[in-house]
């Protein structure tokens, strides 16, 4: 595995992205908190208040950070990642190690920042008095999978993103309209009933179906969609890393 | 011991004439051409071996840069073969990878890895690095705060004690100053002594007639001439 032999590499090169970025915004790690803080309270107000969205078993604000949060780690890595070979330009012309080592650092800095804001999530639950359970330890292995799902797409997006520099512009629309068609402001139960089939092909929905089932529900995630989820992460994994190892040796060639 | 060998390797570089997804669905739309073959280097077949100081000369185009590409590995041939032994250390446009935010500190470290190198190697070696820079009493500044030759310096240093079996030089020696460019040459003797080969790209006719023991001619990606120095430049000389 490259990632073994390598991982001091991709430890200083996770270390850069999350340093670089501090040291650069006056409001360092306050920033990656406050932003998807703030975006839950405004949600919140809009769609408890003002939309009024049917009981959810458990407070809006705590149903909304479960699936706004993986979903910005999900969204946040995926630009990002999509112009991490662009970024990276001058390293990928004259050294050579795995390039998906630069990709999996871009993720990782995408995790620490996750990792802040699910701190505010855990003051929020205990804020709205859920209880805690075994059952929420499920959450890492559910994050394991839906990072290797977000890091099979990265790679296919990066690798793309160099042949054709507007693919990150195309990204920002799907990932609007991906949004509004994964359960992440409003629940499964309150889609018409005869479209539901899209977040069964939906890896996103999929994660954040469980997440919720895990942490607010306090129940075993639906196993059937979730292996199907699993399947599909797999597979665009697999398929993704060898059309990004196939195109590495032109990376030189075209950045 | 051949270090560096080429075996029929042929380069082809994919030049795309539309560089966005919308500019290549238009092309599609119209049956524009989309990609054209250009041939980079053509059926090259040479070996290097250990120890040998090599001069890679040719006008601009012929393909030396690709030629280094291919040997440090961030391009491979589009056919043929290219086998590298032991550990290349590219003087190719120096600090790759540093980053204007992080400190000299950060960046000697951050440097070192993507090199190849181990960090506990890097600890050891980290005082003779920023001694060598000559940049202790600013180590902890922000690079971006740099002076051009400071950086120099600090890059240089890093790539010089990853202790290659393989140096790629690319005109490097004609930035910093005079100072510092001697360092270069006598770090570059240097390893001449230690048997370490060296692939030299250089315009300038007389370093590489001081400095190189064989020279490879290239032209539009063919070898033109391979061996002795002096008939080698006498050759590139008339084509001028």
């Amino acid at each position: 595995m490259t990632v073994f032999k390598h991982w001091e590499l991709l430890k200083y090169l996770t270390e850069r992205e999350i340093k670089a970025r501090y040291k650069q915004s006056f409001l360092g790690f306050f920033w990656v908190v406050l932003n998807p803080f703030f975006q839950m309270l405004i949600m919140s107000f809009i769609f408890s208040k003002v939309m009024k969205v049917s009981n959810l078993g458990v407070p809006y604000p705590v149903y909304l950070y479960a699936g706004l949060l993986p979903w910005l780690f999900f969204a946040n890595s995926l630009s990002n990642a999509a112009e991490e070979l662009v970024e990276n330009a001058s390293l990928i012309k004259k050294i050579y190690f795995p390039r998906e080592i630069l990709i999996l650092a871009a993720l990782l800095a995408k995790v620490f920042d996750f990792s802040l804001s699910a701190l505010i999530f855990v003051l929020l639950l205990i804020w709205f008095k859920i209880p805690f359970t075994f059952y929420m330890l499920l959450f890492f292995p559910l994050f394991a999978l839906q990072f290797l799902f977000t890091y099979g797409v990265s790679l296919f997006l990066s690798a793309t993103n160099l042949f054709y520099r507007d693919v990150r512009y195309l990204l920002s629309l799907i990932i609007t309209l991906w949004f509004y068609l994964t359960p992440v402001i409003y629940a499964t139960e309150l889609f018409p009933e005869q479209y539901r089939w899209v977040f069964r092909i939906n890896p996103m929905s999929v994660f954040i179906n469980a997440y919720r089932q895990v942490i607010l529900a306090h129940n075993w995630p639906n196993f059937q969609s979730l292996g199907l989820g699993a399947l599909l992460s797999v597979i665009i994994f697999f398929i993704s890393l060898r059309i990004f190892k196939k195109l590495e040796g032109m990376f030189a060639d075209v950045v | 011991m051949a270090v560096i060998s080429f075996q029929k390797a042929d380069k082809y570089f994919y030049f795309q004439h539309q560089r966005t997804v919308k500019e290549l669905v238009q092309a599609l739309f119209i049956k524009q051409k989309t990609v054209e073959k250009m041939h980079a280097l053509n059926n090259l077949s040479f070996e290097i071996q250990k120890g040998e100081t090599v001069g890679i000369i040719g006008k601009n185009g012929a393909g030396k840069s690709t030629l280094l590409k291919l040997i440090a590995g961030v391009s491979s041939p589009t056919s043929g073969k290219v086998i590298i032994q032991g550990k290349v250390a590219p003087l190719i446009e120096l600090g790759a990878g540093f980053h204007f935010e992080l400190n000299g500190r950060e960046n000697i470290f951050l440097n070192g890895v993507i090199l190849g190198l181990k960090e506990k190697y890097i600890k050891e070696k980290y005082d003779e690095i920023v001694d060598f820079a000559e940049i202790r009493e600013h180590i902890d500044t922000p690079i971006k705060y740099y002076s051009s030759g400071m950086y120099m310096r600090l890059a240089f240093a890093v790539a010089v004690f990853t202790e290659p079996n393989i140096l790629l030089v690319d005109e490097i020696l004609a930035v910093g100053d005079e100072g510092f460019q001697q360092k270069c040459m006598r770090k570059m003797e240097e390893f001449k002594k230690k048997g370490v080969t060296i692939v030299y790209v250089s315009h300038t006719m007389d370093t590489v007639k001081s400095f190189c023991s064989r020279v490879i001619y290239l032209e539009h990606g063919t070898l033109k001439y391979d061996g002795a120095v002096n008939e080698g430049v006498a050759l590139y000389k008339k084509q001028l």
